[in-house]
């Protein structure tokens, strides 16, 4: 493939359009070395609370500090809640970050800034990290590079579609067939038929023979058309979602519940190369019944399966070159309500992060006696979000000229918490 | 009533060229750069006309350095200008730094501008000019003598550039640029060494910090000179000079057929009048199955079905094309398409509706097709957008109510789209910052982006941010909510439906309100509606004007009143500039939606025409389309020859195209379709993408993967036509997909006629196959191809299943070439 740069440099004057920069990607997901990062993002959907968590204040009234109880980790000094023992021995291979605080105490729209490191506006729409990364990090050429294990938590925004990511449409359930739209064969539809078919295909496409080279979308086709081809027979892809391969001590470090299958198909996808991996663990939506809800459910599934998720990281290597983050939209109101509830809190929240150069064992930042809010000015979802995107080797300052008229900063307002990275 | 004053200005902005000739007895001042050369001048540098301009060209207040909104060294200036005030406070403030202040009137050479920018201090910047230059002594003579600032800007006239088109051939030595400023009191200064000059395609020239044009290889573009709030475009060209030497894969091409079409030579002349220019023949013109492809699409939205490609191929008379231009015209699906465009530039968006996003955006779509049926003038279209409000002629609140209410009962015989005008452009909630409404107005009718002057001076445009706020408070009256004085009204209609309110603005409606409304009740519906002004204000109208605005007047109808004066640069030429976008794959300005004196039409001429030609038509839409399709530039074949392949921008041949996201959906439903409902399945409306489903399938899957814009944001891209990988794993694999090929009725019906061993010729049914996807027979060896495939499946509808799969996935099926 031939890009005149003649051409390069129109695209370039013009600035706006996306097709370059996808030709870019594709040479370099061709030619250049893979520097191997890849990042992790676990959602907790409806806004885990951040009190009865990894920020837990025993000394609060017993209306705030609501019934749980803390329980030392292996980090001096760091507490965190009785429901997961197993994070708790694992507390030096992650950091909390407290005192993160915003005002967006709506489920949309908190989501959509802590997914994007922007505050939210109707007149542009921010990509989701896994678009950015996307688009800085190509992927193997038969495997996608941005994947959402069952729906998108955010799209690609001003990027394009392009830059989108791959959906599964479902999240894996154990013992059930899994199948993801589009990128596997299924009974219908056989390798040998499809290659049939493919080489059909190729044959009678001849419509623009000898001119391959000359316009962007016939060359974008039959580099998409192929690439897309790759994905679907290649068994590398097909492997990589076929959780039927992982032996049952796996499966039952992971847990067999929705969460412990989703966290450990992402951990798979990462493993097989894929940059970056959405995965979804919702229910945190706690206006009734907050402690049954999280003690006997979220906390035990998720303090399993992320703790098997980050030792099977680290068994396998790949710790040091995936970045995680831990987060909900928001947090929860300090006072319990009369529904043994807790409601939408935008005030104060935390976060966890791990991997890449995360400086493990630590909590960076603080929330007040009630955790009412951060002790000083605290961390906005901006400066999680670019601290996210430099663990990944992003720097959260990239430019893009953007869909909407003006030359865009990926983070707009944000700057790397000090501390967390290192 | 409001008052309004025209100022009409051109496309360039209050101060593009002007061709005016110079009065005799002008005197300009020599440049800056001369008078300054040596130190000891006694002149006195003005703050606006000369120090801005001067730290403008040298970088200092650009995004990345002291012009960021965060600032640098703890010095902050406005971004690219114009804000006098702040930079002279930024300038004249005390340094926090030890290094002493920025301004030392006692002792200028101890001033941080002077040190800094020499590097006597340390400077991340860098070294911006030497010791004893003429910035050097420019600035220095401004702090000496008193580093005033400006109480009021003063008003450039216009900028005069010397030569205004420079035309250059390999040989030329550079061209050096000069760039006369003119004052409104006729004040004229040589202002070329205090210019920015870029250009827009390095490709064709590059132009240096001082203004000196070099030419580096054959083609067109601009450059682009910023003074003061001035900007203006410079057209450079350069001739291709003989065939390039090594055309590697292309076969002979012979020379290009005259014009043979005699329709339309308006626009055929004007683009090779261009051409002719750049010394680039155009391509020959495309054949009649690759026109009927073409122009079913481009102007219909839909393949052609295979009787239609059969007959209009074996039509020989002469007339054949344009006749199938008018009869496509008048299709419906002609008017479903285009609202789909139209729904495109005004921004209808389920998810920014104010209430029943699915219903209104429907409604919205349902309104502008009929408009389109109706074939109603462009001006008049937005019209009844723009000056839309709730009621309509004198209803009381309660008529009003009633009404809303029955477009949601089944039989009640009223119809939305029956409405006179259409307020939901005016009700999403995208509209309720007057801020917000500027912008997307703005954008939707006059193709400019104003969000850049929200915050900072227009880098590009000649608007400030002082004009993007008059222009934002004429919008501050248009509210969408419950009328002051239907109040009580509205709130007992709540009570009646059992709708809890909060406060007097009403509540949006949900589905089981509607459901009221479907079984025929009245209920409380919200109303668009202008509030009182107390206080007259006086506005700037996008520097067009002052509007006048007191009480009740609506502001929106001097700004349509200004619209569609037939001499408003923006109106029409953003209408036409866009559609025409939509035939080819540029705009003549591009992006077409960015109508800037630094991003010039390619050929002016050719939009003037066509602009002019719309108004003078009544603004017309069919005679618009009518002009473009009938035209050979329109028709031109894809294939280029020696002198084209590299022409992007000037129409000298066809550039394949993406089928656009409705058109990838209903055509592979259409090819697959059984033979009999053939016909049906492109003209049932109600079924298709492009139709009644346009919003209804808006967001899901196949319209996301495929590109159909959200309608978010204020940018013509959002419809995005660029190929991606997940649209290949969409046509290649998708369970959708994978369901319409197990589910065709073409398939069974042959797989019928199988088992009864009535089935038709393969042959036959292999060049049926061509037809229904690619729009064309296929040769003697695609159609070998094909047999041979089938002779080896299971059958002949499994073999033919493959086929069809194979030819939705060619490329052929998804361009128009």
């Amino acid at each position: 493939m031939s890009l005149s740069r003649r051409h390069m440099l129109r695209v370039g004057a013009l600035g706006t359009s996306l097709s370059l920069s996808s030709f870019l990607r594709l040479n370099a997901a061709q030619g250049k070395s893979d520097s191997g990062r890849s990042a992790i993002l676990v959602f907790l959907g409806g806004g885990p609370s951040h009190q009865d968590t990894f920020d837990l204040k025993p000394r609060a009234p017993a209306e705030y500090r609501g019934q749980f109880s803390p329980i030392r980790t292996s980090v001096p000094g760091i507490e965190i809640c009785e429901h997961m023992p197993k994070l708790a021995r694992r507390a030096d291979k992650y950091a909390t970050i407290r005192g993160i605080t915003h005002s967006l105490a709506d489920h949309g729209l908190g989501t959509r800034y802590l997914m994007t490191g922007n505050l939210p506006t109707p007149v542009v729409t921010y990509p989701m990290y896994g678009s950015i990364v996307s688009r800085e990090l190509p992927a193997a050429e038969d495997l996608p590079s941005f994947v959402s294990i069952d729906r998108p938590v955010e799209g690609p925004g001003y990027l394009g579609a392009e830059y989108g990511p791959l959906s599964t449409g479902e999240k894996p359930r154990y013992g059930q067939p899994f199948r993801v739209r589009g990128i596997t064969l299924d009974g219908s539809l056989t390798i040998d038929k499809y290659r049939s078919r493919r080489q059909l295909r190729d044959d009678i496409d001849t419509a623009f023979d000898g001119f391959e080279s000359l316009d962007d979308s016939v060359r974008g086709l039959d580099r998409f058309s192929e690439q897309a081809y790759r994905i679907i027979s290649s068994t590398k892809s097909r492997n990589a979602f076929d959780l039927s391969l992982e032996p049952d001590r796996e499966v039952d470090r992971f847990g067999r519940h929705e969460f412990g299958q989703s966290a450990m198909l992402a951990t798979r996808l990462i493993e097989a190369g894929v940059r970056f991996v959405t995965v979804l663990l919702e229910g945190w939506d706690t206006h009734q019944d907050n402690f049954n809800t999280l003690g006997r459910q979220l906390l035990p599934d998720f303090d399993q399966s992320f703790s098997a998720m980050l030792d099977r990281l680290e068994e396998r290597g790949h710790l040091d070159s995936t970045s995680i983050l831990v987060t909900g939209e928001f947090g929860r109101t300090p006072k319990v309500n009369g529904n043994a509830g807790r409601d939408h809190w935008a005030r104060a929240m935390c976060a966890l992060m791990a991997g890449g150069s995360v400086r493990p064992g630590q909590v960076v930042g603080r929330t007040d006696d009630r955790a009412e809010g951060p002790d000083g000015d605290g961390f906005s979802p901006d400066d999680l979000a670019a601290t996210f995107l430099q663990n990944i080797g992003v720097d959260p300052k990239t430019e893009y000229e953007a869909n909407i008229g003006r030359p865009i900063t990926v983070i707009r307002d944000g700057s790397p918490i000090p501390g967390v990275i290192g | 009533m409001a008052e309004l004053r025209f100022l009409m200005i051109g496309l360039t902005g209050v101060v593009g060229i002007t061709l005016v000739p110079v009065p005799a007895d002008a005197q300009t001042t020599p440049p800056a750069s001369l008078r300054f050369a040596v130190s000891g001048s006694t002149e006195t540098p003005d703050f606006q006309k000369h120090v801005v301009p001067l730290l403008g060209r040298l970088g200092c207040n650009g995004r990345s350095c002291h012009g960021s909104f965060q600032g640098r060294g703890e010095l902050r200036m406005s971004l690219f200008g114009y804000d006098f005030r702040m930079d002279h406070q930024a300038l004249t403030a005390r340094a926090a730094s030890a290094d002493g202040g920025r301004i030392n009137r006692q002792q200028p050479d101890d001033s941080l501008i002077l040190q800094k920018p020499t590097l006597h201090v340390d400077h991340e910047g860098g070294q911006r000019f030497a010791v004893d230059s003429w910035p050097h002594h420019l600035l220095r003579r401004w702090i000496e003598s008193g580093a005033d600032g400006i109480a009021e800007p003063q008003v450039l006239s216009h900028l005069e550039v010397e030569p205004a088109e420079v035309v250059l051939d390999s040989r030329s030595p550079p061209v050096r640029l000069q760039v006369t400023a003119v004052w409104q009191d006729d004040q004229r200064e040589d202002v070329t060494p205090l210019c920015r000059f870029r250009t827009n395609d390095d490709s064709v020239a590059i132009v240096d910090a001082d203004g000196m044009i070099t030419s580096v290889g054959p083609g067109d573009t601009h450059v682009v000179v910023f003074y003061d709030n001035g900007v203006a475009a410079v057209p450079v060209l350069r001739r291709l000079e003989s065939a390039p030497g090594s055309v590697d894969d292309s076969p002979p091409v012979s020379a290009p057929p005259a014009a043979t079409s005699p329709a339309a030579p308006d626009i055929d002349s004007l683009v090779l009048a261009k051409l002719h220019k750049l010394g680039i023949v155009p391509s020959g013109i495309c054949t009649d199955a690759e026109f009927l492809r073409r122009l079913s699409i481009d102007l219909t939205g839909s393949l052609p079905v295979p009787s239609e490609v059969e007959a209009f191929l074996a039509d020989s008379s002469d007339d054949k094309r344009q006749r199938k231009v008018d009869e496509l015209l008048e299709r419906p699906a002609f008017a479903a398409w285009w609202a789909n465009k139209l729904c495109d530039f005004t921004g209808c968006n389920p998810r920014q509706q104010a209430e029943l996003g699915q219903e209104t955006s429907v409604q919205w779509y349902m309104w502008i097709y009929r408009r389109l049926r109706e074939n109603v003038p462009y001006d008049e279209l937005v019209r009844r957008i723009v000056l839309a409000t709730g009621r309509e002629d004198g209803q009381t609140y309660d008529e009003y109510a009633a009404r809303v209410s029955a477009y949601f009962r089944e039989g009640s015989g009223v119809d939305f789209a029956d409405r006179e005008t259409m307020p939901h452009y005016w009700t999403r909630r995208s509209m309720e910052k007057p801020e917000d409404a500027a912008q997307a107005f703005a954008h939707n009718f006059l193709g400019i982006r104003l969000q850049c002057a929200q915050c900072h001076k227009h880098p590009f445009a000649p608007w400030t941010q002082d004009d993007f706020q008059q222009f934002s408070r004429l919008f501050e009256t248009v509210k969408f909510g419950v009328h002051p004085e239907s109040v009580d009204r509205y709130r007992e209609l709540a009570k009646q439906v059992g709708l809890t309110l909060r406060g007097n603005d009403g509540a949006a409606i949900r589905n089981d309100l509607l459901k009221r409304a479907e079984r025929g009740q009245t209920i409380p519906w919200r109303e668009l509606y202008l509030s009182h002004r107390s206080e007259p204000v006086s506005l700037s109208l996008l520097r067009s004007g002052t509007v006048t605005l007191t009480g009740d007047d609506d502001p929106r109808a001097p700004i349509m009143q200004w619209m569609s004066d037939s001499k408003n640069p923006y109106f029409a030429r953003a209408f036409v500039n866009r559609v025409w976008a939509g035939y080819f794959h540029v705009g003549i300005i591009d992006p077409p939606d960015d109508l800037n004196p630094a991003n010039p039409p390619g050929n002016p001429a050719l939009l003037d025409w066509l602009a002019t030609g719309f108004v003078q038509h009544g603004y017309d839409m069919k005679w618009l389309h009518r002009r473009i399709v009938t035209s050979d530039t329109w028709q031109r074949s894809w294939i280029p020859n020696e002198t084209n392949r590299d022409d992007r921008h000037n129409f000298s041949r066809a550039i394949p195209r993406r089928l656009p996201a409705e058109i990838v959906y209903d055509g592979v439903k259409q090819a697959l379709a059984a033979s009999d409902s053939l016909d049906e399945v492109r003209t049932d409306l109600t079924r298709r993408a492009i139709g009644h489903l346009s919003m209804r399938l808006a967001g899901t899957h196949a319209m996301q993967v495929f590109g159909k814009p959200d309608r978010v944001v204020n940018c013509d891209c959002e419809r995005d036509n660029q190929p991606t990988l997940l649209q290949s794993v969409f046509l290649q694999n998708d369970p959708l997909i994978d369901q319409r090929l197990e589910q065709s009725g073409w398939l069974q019906e042959i797989e019928t006629q199988e088992k009864s061993a009535a089935a038709p010729a393969p042959k036959h049914l292999v060049r049926l196959a061509w037809l229904r996807t690619v729009s064309r027979p296929p040769t003697a060896s695609e159609s070998a191809r094909a047999m041979q495939h089938l002779s080896t499946a299971d059958s002949m509808t499994d073999g033919l299943r493959d086929l069809l799969w194979a030819l939705i996935n060619t490329k052929e099926f998804v361009l128009i070439k």
